[in-house]
């Protein structure tokens, strides 16, 4: 089950990434997911230096071939990160954009 | 420091749908008696490197389980640390002799995977990363595609590199009979092996394997059993880093190998130029070449290519890196790896190897890691 409570505790921390712009620093293409992602598979997991300070790890939205290169600009959007489960939970958090 | 090892004992390693993990442990823990000449009498506590058995198996105590199931009873525990668990609790059982509390304990590896689905198992594997990375929908071979993206970029290293290190691996384990995969595979055929992670392929990875492992540690340093040169870990080293690769400055590098490394070497007193044979955790292809430049027996950025052209393969190289197959080919069941490390060292530095010796063998290194490189133990031991 995803915890209603971790949820609220983790969007907290969302706003203030919002929007932000960075560059790819490595990136992968996930064929083999773990449970939960089978979905939308296959899907780029990028790393990303926001504005040459924070990395974070995330899904590449909206994306096609070309931009998956060490280097590309990104933008951090808001997206749902999972299935939500039988208890209505839909988790929210960053993705990146190729911009 | 000096502890001996007495005895080792590891189950074959593979797909072993009809054994149990107490099964599992009996028969490593046999071996390993029987291998020391001691009785479990002798015992005086139990450690149990372990990752997943409360995520898949729904079973945590691990330390009272397998006392119970091996009929005795003395303190236990069960240590984890990811991948790294069997490594950790080597290290742990060291510290417990080497403080004088206990004179001769026993160490198990053991972890059972092939029960599950693959999705289950990768899902239960990424309860070792960071929770970013969770919510990135992103498994171990897609955290080690990062680290093999940034390091081809920085250094040129290409997929066939990669691929070489499992050709190797497989070609070493056709001389293990304890081995998960015992053929040879090709360059070509791990190059167009299907993608998991790019651009790590099936066959850059490791497999989810079951298994077990078992050595007995001792502060006496007169082996039981004559005719036999007796074996000594004489460094043993744990250092960590962040969980998450996105709290590292470098990708190229593990930093907590490194550094585990460096107090390894100094505790030793032995430099990388004299180790003769190593296991290390090449739990993806990308994995040993890293580890051979972080344990500095090439330099960064050159150990992919001098592991093409067959420097740390058994017959032509030096120091051999995985005579048992390493986890690619001889397994990796994660709780176990840690401990069966250790139990090809000691193998090979008492020239019990067979067909798969490393000729002349005086000093061996074992590198195990947790995570993506959040936990590194390094051990090394002398046959004298």
């Amino acid at each position: 089950m995803i915890s209603p409570v971790k949820v609220w505790r983790h969007q907290k921390e969302i706003a203030f990434l919002l929007g932000k712009k960075g560059k790819i620093i490595s990136w992968t293409l996930i064929r083999v997911p773990p449970a939960g992602y089978e979905r939308e598979t296959p899907y780029p997991v990028v790393l990303v230096e926001l504005e040459k300070t924070k990395r974070l790890v995330g899904q590449l939205v909206d994306w096609q071939f070309k931009d998956l290169k060490i280097g590309k600009r990104v933008k951090a959007v808001y997206r749902i990160t999972r299935q939500p489960d039988s208890e209505g939970v839909i988790p929210y958090g960053i993705k990146f954009k190729p911009i | 420091m000096k502890v001996a090892v007495l005895g080792v004992g590891t189950t074959k390693f593979g797909e072993l749908w009809g054994v149990s993990p107490r099964a599992l442990v009996r028969e490593a823990v046999k071996e390993a008696l029987i291998d020391a000449n001691l009785k479990l009498a002798d015992i005086e506590a139990l450690y149990v490197g372990n990752m997943l058995s409360g995520i898949l198996g729904r079973q945590e105590n691990l330390g009272a389980l397998f006392a119970e199931e091996l009929g005795i009873s003395c303190p236990a525990f069960k240590i984890e640390g990811a991948c790294a668990s069997g490594g950790l609790a080597v290290h742990n059982a060291i510290l417990s002799v080497l403080a004088g509390i206990y004179k001769t304990v026993l160490v198990i590896g053991v972890e059972k995977m092939t029960d599950h689905k693959p999705e289950e198992i990768t899902s239960a594997l990424m309860g070792a990363g960071h929770d970013e990375e969770r919510a990135a929908g992103i498994t171990f071979p897609g955290l080690y595609a990062i680290l093999a993206r940034a390091h081809m970029e920085k250094y040129k290293t290409t997929e066939k590199d990669l691929a070489a290190v499992s050709v190797k691996n497989h070609y070493h384990a056709t001389l293990n009979p304890k081995a998960q995969f015992q053929f040879e595979i090709g360059l070509e055929q791990v190059l167009t092996s299907p993608i998991v992670a790019e651009p790590l392929k099936l066959l850059d990875c490791s497999p989810t394997s079951d298994g077990a492992a078992a050595i007995i540690l001792s502060e006496n340093r007169k082996q039981k059993t004559e005719n036999r040169k007796p074996v000594f870990i004489i460094a043993s080293m744990v250092a960590t880093d962040t969980l998450g690769l996105a709290g590292r400055r470098n990708l190229t590098s593990i930093l907590a190998t490194v550094k585990a490394a460096k107090k390894a070497y100094q505790t030793a007193g032995v430099s990388p130029t004299d180790i003769d044979v190593a296991e290390v955790h090449d739990c993806f292809s990308i994995a040993e070449i890293i580890a051979c430049e972080d344990l500095r027996f090439f330099q960064k950025g050159k150990a992919a290519k001098e592991i093409i052209k067959g420097k740390t393969r058994l017959g032509t190289g030096r120091p051999v890196v995985n005579p048992s197959g390493g986890l690619k080919a001889c397994g990796h069941p994660v709780g176990a790896t840690g401990v069966k490390q250790i139990v090809e060292i000691v193998t090979q530095l008492r020239g019990e190897a067979g067909a798969r010796q490393v000729k002349k063998a005086k000093i061996g290194l074992a590198h195990n890691v947790g995570g993506s490189g959040a936990v590194a133990v390094i051990h090394i031991l002398k046959n004298d």
